[in-house]
């Protein structure tokens, strides 16, 4: 018993935070209990909007711009930072308690070299001097498998790539040796063959300085590498907490259950219609460049009606600069775009009203393909009116039927505007409008990727059942493996604006693959706890960073 | 020592202590700091110096009273989501609406609010003011009152109908190249450079001297040099605009430039549009009385502020404040639309709370 006290780092008990909104103080967090001791780490899981950042910044003392710390006691280290003065606090952020922020190009002051930002907080707190300071850093950079960690600091923050900054950014956490890191979803905007190396320097430079962190982040998988216990919230509250062991294999309540559950959606797999079907767009031997940048390169493959084919890879790979070949946007350099058997033109703008109705596409960001000042029934109703002509009545039947057909009541949402509505609603006014065309082929952006694992589910199944009673053909790019596990038919792998592998799913996800495809595959986390472990093991921890670029 | 000055003290450090004990820090700041100024002031001046004092602020206290009742007046006049907005609305930005409002009936029923004509002569030159003439008479024996009057309608019509020409004109073609960029972007912002190079005064009279006078070149002048800064403008925050996904959703959908314009871009460039409009209003309203005082503007008959600063600047020797009240005028009119145009930067900037 006194030996855990005497370990005891972070004591929160009945924290309450409270926003402010609409002119009145609302509480977000509503009484959440936390205790970590020395090197443990906690892993903080929820839906956006669960207040699991703004618990990770109350670890601190600290509340956002509008938030305050209304209720509770945060005891860190036995100092009562609820009650302590802002320079006291202070004190403490970068010395003693650290935060690496979800984007790192984001949060790196691009004006400075990186090793500059680095060595700020220790030269600040006369921790050490600056050359000292920075034979740490370049020794810590070394830790983390940085390369070149003699001359990478040196450098600015755009000239390093963004796995490399995340990396550089949990350095520089480190830079006074805090005894506490909260990590923001440090991964979240990395491929998955970039996260692992995160994660892998993530999980070792906190072992080896036995430090506590508390990992945030919506990606149960990634948790599950990291974190020795796991807590769940949900709005505020916390929903459990246990150890990762047992939270994984019997989680307590229906919430983490259906969390659990997301990924578990599956449907059978369509194989290619038999005979002379032709396909509804087919892609062959497409060149395509920016300016004088080669970035696609031979690309070809077919999408016939009712089947869903996924083209994934990581950022930079060309799959979204392959659908504005296809929508017309960036016309091929050389090759063509076939539409069930007929040759289009290869700039949007020369191609006729019905040519552009055929192919529509829903967009990854819900936020900007929506124009915030114009109302849903006239997001929904303009291609309707434009392509079809339908005015008055028709018109409005047309769009109550189409927002019946996305599951969003009609009478509620007719009038609303699209900052009043959630991102899962945002995203099916996104899905409606494609439909709106009576579309024969749709491309899907990424349509998930901005979306909790929930609401991902439902936009899924969403498109899967419109598929199914309106027999559209899908392409869905996306860098989400377990996505084109769950909707795919056929799966396309690009890396560098080729196509690498294509064919059937169940093939795809069956050895013997391309080694750039067992990359993909290997890197996506999986739910054993035991997962980042193995896969290293495999690889042999120093070429990680080279199996990346084989 | 008289009643006067034992009443001001009095009133000032009894008002600092209900402050001090009510714990209103600032304003017993402000007080207090009052007091100690009006006793180096008063030791120094006399007791006309807290004359003026005790004026200025009763003048600011009327301003803030004025301010304060007209937003209460708007807040339950204007429908509900107006009136939240005017509710939040600082003091400054209703007292220069309430400003603007005052200037705009002044304007509209000129011929019904003015005693005489604007081009009637009533009196002998500068004529002092009696119960005919509430600020005496001009250097032609005119009502200065009528013409300060007409003259809100003949200066503040003419900087209005300006301005919102050089918004059509600047605006329209900056939302057109910025949605179409190429050549007609290139072309278009080299003939604005071209505009703006030459220093807008001198370009001004150069062209009013080749065209003569009269109000509608005046006012097709002043739109032609004004507008490159609304393209300027227009351009680079529907350039904003125009990366959108929604952009190019309608751009593949087949929608043509003048939709894509009205429907999509521009209600998403609206707000500093606006608030633009209101500092240029400035601008162009400033230009038009100068150049009224250089005799180049609204000619004579016509009542404008510009050209009376101008025709009554000698009376100022002669310590009369006269020439003062259309300066005044045009002062006012400028740091109210100013008051309004902050107040609409800051809600269009999102700095909100």
């Amino acid at each position: 018993m006194a030996d855990e006290k005497k370990d005891l780092l972070l004591k929160i008990r009945d924290l309450r935070i409270e926003g402010y909104s609409d002119e009145k103080w609302l509480e977000i967090v509503h009484g959440v209990d936390l205790t970590l001791h020395k090197g443990e780490v906690m892993g903080l899981i929820g839906e956006s909007g669960a207040g699991k950042s703004t618990i990770g910044l109350a670890a601190m003392g600290f509340a956002r711009d509008g938030c305050r710390i209304s209720g509770g006691s945060i005891e860190f280290d036995g100092m009562e930072l609820t009650t302590t003065s802002e320079s006291d606090r202070r004190a403490l952020r970068g010395s003693r308690i650290a935060y690496v922020a979800q984007s790192a190009a984001a949060s790196f002051n691009p004006a400075h070299k990186i090793i500059d930002q680095h060595t700020e907080a220790p030269i600040h707190y006369r921790i050490r001097k600056r050359l000292e300071a920075q034979e740490d850093a370049m020794e810590l950079y070394e830790r983390l498998r940085l390369p070149n960690p003699q001359e990478i600091g040196f450098r600015y923050p755009h000239q390093v790539s963004g796995g490399q900054l995340q990396r550089a950014m949990t350095a520089m956490a480190m830079a006074c040796r805090p005894d506490l890191i909260i990590f923001d979803e440090p991964t979240t905007a990395l491929d998955v063959t970039t996260q692992i190396e995160v994660l892998a320097a993530i999980r070792d430079i906190v072992e080896q300085f036995n430090t506590a962190a508390i990992y945030i982040t919506h990606d149960l998988a990634v948790v599950a590498q990291m974190a020795d216990t796991i807590k769940v919230l949900l709005k505020g509250n916390e929903v459990e907490e246990a150890d990762t062991e047992t939270m994984l294999k019997s989680p307590k309540e229906d919430y983490t259950k259906s969390l659990w559950a997301v990924r578990s959606f599956k449907r059978p797999q369509k194989s290619r219609p038999g005979g002379d079907a032709v396909p509804v767009v087919s892609v062959e031997n497409v060149d395509a460049a920016y300016g004088d940048t080669k970035v696609l390169s031979n690309v070809s493959f077919d999408v016939y009606a009712g089947m869903t084919v996924a083209v994934v890879g990581e950022s930079g790979s060309g799959k979204s600069t392959t659908a504005r070949c296809i929508t017309g946007l960036l016309p091929p350099t050389s090759g063509k775009i076939l539409m069930n058997g007929v040759d289009m033109p290869p700039s949007y703008k020369d191609r006729t009203k019905e040519e552009l109705r055929k192919a529509q596409m829903i967009y990854q960001m819900a936020d900007t393909a929506l124009n915030p000042k114009v109302r849903i029934c006239d997001i929904i109703g303009r291609p309707a009116q434009f392509y079809m002509g339908l005015r008055g009545a028709a018109l409005k039947s047309r769009v109550d039927e189409l927002l019946d057909l996305i599951e969003l009541e009609p009478s509620k949402y007719y009038n609303r505007y699209p900052p009043e509505l959630s991102g899962g609603q945002k995203q099916r006014i996104g899905i409606a409008r494609a439909l709106a065309a009576d579309p024969t082929f749709i491309i899907c952006d990424e349509v998930t990727s901005a979306l909790d694992q929930l609401v991902a589910e439902g936009i899924l199944k969403l498109l899967d059942r419109l598929q199914k009673e309106l027999n559209l053909a899908y392409m869905f790019i996306t860098h989400d493996l377990a996505t084109v596990r769950s909707i795919a038919d056929e799966v396309v792998v690009m890396k560098q604006g080729e196509v690498v592998e294509a064919g059937p799913k169940n093939e795809m996800f069956t050895p013997p693959h391309h080694p750039y495809t067992d990359l993909l595959l290997s890197s996506v986390p999986e739910m054993d706890p035991n997962w980042l472990t193995t896969v290293l093991e495999e690889r042999g921890v120093d070429n990680i960073g080279e199996a990346a670029t084989v | 020592m008289n009643y006067f000055v034992i009443g001001y003290y009095a009133l000032l450090i009894g008002a600092s202590c209900l402050a001090a004990y009510y714990s209103a820090r600032t304003v017993f700041l402000l007080l207090f700091s009052l007091t100690l100024v009006s006793f180096i002031v008063g030791i120094v001046g006399g007791e006309s110096s807290l004359w003026t004092i005790t004026i200025c602020a009763g003048l600011l206290a009327l301003f803030g009273g004025t301010a304060f009742a007209f937003r209460e007046f708007l807040a339950i006049v204007l429908p509900t989501e107006a009136s939240k907005a005017i509710k939040t609305a600082p003091l400054t930005a209703t007292f220069g609406l309430f400003v603007i409002m005052t200037y705009a009936i002044a304007g509209i029923f000129a011929p019904i609010i003015a005693p005489y004509g604007e081009a009637e002569v009533i009196a002998g030159a500068f004529a002092p003011a009696d119960e005919h003439m509430l600020l005496g008479a001009d250097q032609l024996g005119r009502d200065l009152f009528s013409r300060l009057v007409f003259g809100a309608r003949n200066t503040v019509g003419i900087a209005l109908l300006a301005t919102t020409f050089a918004f059509v004109l600047g605006a329209l073609a900056g939302l057109i190249a910025a949605t179409l960029g190429g050549w007609f972007d290139q072309l278009m912002s080299r003939v604005v450079d071209v505009i703006m190079s030459v220093p807008s005064l001198i370009f001004a009279l150069l062209l009013l001297s080749i065209l003569g006078t009269n109000a509608f070149v005046l006012i097709v002048i002043i739109a032609v040099i004004y507008s490159p800064r609304v393209f300027r403008l227009t351009r680079a925050v529907a350039g904003n605009v125009v990366v959108m996904d929604y952009i190019e959703a309608a751009r593949l959908r087949g929608e043509g430039l003048w939709y894509l314009i009205r429907r999509e871009i521009l209600p998403n460039s609206t707000a500093p549009l606006i608030a633009e409009f209101g500092l240029e209003f400035c601008f162009v309203f400033l230009l038009v009385a100068g150049l009224s005082f250089l005799g180049l503007g609204i000619q004579p008959p016509t009542a404008d502020w510009g050209s009376m600063v101008r025709e009554n600047a000698t009376l100022i020797s002669f310590g009369e404040i006269t020439p003062l009240f259309p300066a005044g005028a045009i002062a006012l009119l400028t740091v109210a639309v100013n008051f309004v145009v902050d107040w609409m930067l800051f809600r269009s900037s999102g700095l909100k709370g």
